[in-house]
């Protein structure tokens, strides 16, 4: 009955655009702000996504203090055992995040409003495909759609999101305990159950500002559904993980894992990912300190003659805290990158991350989160390669560049699965410049690019 | 091409491979899958491969009186055991067991050997220890010892559960429950009791008890 309702929901917004406006007048982004609340409450406290149907548990038991996607341990036995607890049910469920985003500097123009200009909207929605297939085999596939795309108005389209597909067994007893897997996905780092990897642990929140335009290392995000991973895992005594992955283009047989994520990237064969942690849990606390290594080849152009390598290598911690009524969660992620070019004679380039981030959710309703970013790169053969907009001259590039800022943030769940919150970016340095003679956003000063993020983020299937 | 043909087989057959298995399955809907292997497979993530959790939210169950877990798995299948811990994570665990299964969970797990907590908290344990003994004489509160046995482990068929060894914030959050809701209807006496007339018990005398409680 509920699902009826739902769909009805969706299935009847333009007829209902079409009444509000003649009849009541109501633009469209309180339209939808209406639609989106009938859709809440028309489900109930079983109307919970794909998972949870398939365990009949709560958000929170796999996800910390109720705040998603960030796993408790329990959540990530779930899926490092291939999702596979529980019954097989529907594998649906629906995501949609509703928000809006408000640049302190002057907001890019366009036809019709831009994603920046602080009016609400719908922003995302996203189709999972979620659940156990065999007792030993399951996936988490995510289709989105990104209202954005394009940055104008109505430009948005359908691409393929987070997808892990795996095949998990466990031989436990009282003498042993080890987990084993393979596992294949189309963003470096999706599979990890750690949420200090770039692919989870940091804006989690679609719609985030994060650190803006800052060029980052390769691991965070550059080939998410660009590329496709394949590999075999161990999980130790719940002590010791260990990975091993190679990526590949995501192209070809495998193209349906990145389509529509635009111009396709190309790498060159089989690219190693390595991956280490060592875990411990005690009384309501557990902790995890982690290695990754990520060798990449890039093709630079579409002849695929040339590549430019990179390395990276991460170091990442994660802390929580899980007790009703307290969450607390603290998350370390830094990240060393090395870029040598194909061009002869080109010197190498370094890119440096650090992404840190705590939260605290009270009652599993009420949080609040701080996080911090700094993103910085040797510009030897200028990394990014982009103008600098915070200075005045279209010929001067980045120098050492450097962003740098926080993010704080308050947030309110009012059912499991629904997120209401409140960001505000702060840019402390932007391409390695507080300020400068720059006009356009940045009117010469980093604060320009700060920006306010209210979302309404829910998550649904019945 | 070849690569990719050789890649899908592999990962269908990957996939494929354990469809109908038993021994080392996840499936809470198959009937086929002993309450052991359950045991193993989903409930030590929470509970401990011996029974003796990690996170105090999940109560220990090593030890525990055999039919006290049944009559608890019971409890939570029909929905009649509601209190939050309870109906966040175990109202679906629960909700496709069978009989054999409950009671082949609750034999495997009240077979295990409780591990207790420590405490060096020497003035709290001995107050728990006083009430835990003497009761609550001014709250017109009877020992625990009474029902749950001198050592606390339990008893009368497992109408009494075992109380010794348990996680102190756990036995605090469930005494909490019995006092302030109608959430476990199995617990109407432990209602009444903590209730007592004249005085309820305080939330120091949980802290106490559930802390002595924890240590022996």
């Amino acid at each position: 009955m509920n699902s009826y309702l739902k769909l009805s929901n969706f299935s009847v917004v333009e007829l209902f655009r079409h009444c509000c406006r003649r009849i009541f007048g109501i633009k469209r982004p309180i339209l939808y702000l209406l639609v989106f609340a009938t859709a809440l409450l028309s489900t109930n406290a079983r109307a919970v996504p794909a998972f949870a149907r398939q365990t009949g548990q709560n958000c929170l038991a796999c996800h910390a203090g109720g705040q998603f996607p960030e796993l408790t341990p329990y959540g990530r036995l779930f899926k490092l055992t291939g999702y596979t607890i529980g019954k097989r049910s529907i594998p649906l469920a629906i995501m949609g995040v509703f928000g809006s985003t408000n640049v302190k500097g002057p907001a890019a123009t366009g036809p019709g409003h831009t994603a920046t200009d602080g009016t609400l909207t719908f922003d995302t929605g996203s189709l999972f495909i979620a659940g156990k297939i065999t007792d030993k085999s399951g996936l988490f596939a995510q289709l989105t759609y990104d209202n954005y795309a394009g940055d104008t108005n109505a430009s948005g389209h359908v691409s393929s999101d987070n997808t892990d597909f795996r095949y998990a067994d466990r031989i436990i007893d009282n003498n042993q305990d080890l987990i084993y897997g393979f596992d294949v996905n189309n963003n470096p780092g999706v599979q990890d159950v750690w949420n200090s990897t770039p692919a989870w642990g940091y804006n989690v929140v679609p719609i985030s500002t994060g650190f803006g335009a800052a060029v980052g290392p390769m691991i965070n995000g550059t080939l998410a559904s660009q590329a496709v991973g394949t590999g075999a895992y161990l999980y130790w005594d719940k002590t010791v993980y260990a990975e091993i992955s190679g990526y590949r283009t995501g192209d070809g047989v495998y193209s349906f894992m990145t389509q529509g994520n635009g111009q396709q990237l190309y790498i060159k064969g089989e690219n190693p990912y390595l991956r280490l942690a060592l875990t411990h849990e005690w009384g309501a606390q557990n902790v995890m300190i982690g290695y990754s290594y990520f060798d990449v080849e890039q093709y630079t152009d579409p002849t695929r003659t040339l590549t430019n390598h990179y390395r990276d290598n991460t170091v990442d911690f994660q802390y929580q805290y899980l007790l009703d009524p307290h969450t607390f969660t603290a998350e370390i992620t830094r990240t060393n990158e090395t870029v040598n070019y194909g061009d002869a004679g080109a010197v190498p380039d370094t890119v440096n991350s650090l992404l840190a981030k705590a939260s605290y959710t009270y009652q599993a309703k009420y949080g609040a989160a701080l996080s911090y970013f700094n993103i910085s790169n040797s510009s030897n053969n200028a990394v990014g390669g982009t103008l600098n907009p915070m200075l005045a001259s279209a010929s001067e590039m980045a120098g050492q560049a450097g962003t740098e800022g926080w993010t704080p943030e308050i947030f309110y769940l009012p059912i499991q699965n629904v997120r209401i919150g409140v960001q505000y970016t702060m840019f402390d340095k932007v391409n390695g410049v507080a300020s400068g003679p720059g006009t356009g956003t940045y009117n010469g000063k980093a604060s320009g690019d700060n920006a306010v993020v209210f979302y309404v983020w829910g998550a649904f299937g019945n | 091409m070849k690569r990719i043909i050789i890649s899908v087989s592999v990962l269908s057959a990957v996939l494929l491979a354990g469809c109908n298995t038993t021994e080392s399955s996840r499936n809470l809907a198959d009937p086929a899958v002993p309450g052991k292997v359950l045991a193993q497979q989903v409930c030590s993530n929470c509970h401990g491969i011996d029974g003796n959790s990690t996170n105090p939210t999940f109560p220990k169950l090593a030890g525990q009186q055999p039919e006290y877990i049944v009559s608890e798995l019971k409890e939570f299948k029909s929905h009649d055991r509601s209190d939050p811990a309870g109906y966040q994570y175990m109202w679906g665990i629960s909700r496709s067991l069978t009989d054999k299964q409950i009671t082949e969970l609750a034999a495997y797990f009240s077979s295990q050997k409780n591990k207790p907590d420590k405490s060096d908290n020497a003035k709290l344990i001995a107050e728990g220890r006083d009430i835990f003994v003497h009761g609550i004489p001014d709250g017109h509160t009877p020992a625990c010892a009474t029902c749950h046995g001198a050592e606390g482990t339990g008893g009368g068929n497992g109408v009494f559960p075992r109380i010794a060894g348990q996680h102190a914030d756990y036995i605090a959050k469930q005494l909490r429950v019995f006092k302030d809701t109608n959430q476990r209807p199995d617990g109407t006496l432990m209602k009444v009791i903590t209730n007592g007339i004249p005085k309820s018990i305080t939330p120091e005398q949980i802290k106490a008890v559930s802390t002595y409680l924890s240590t022996i």
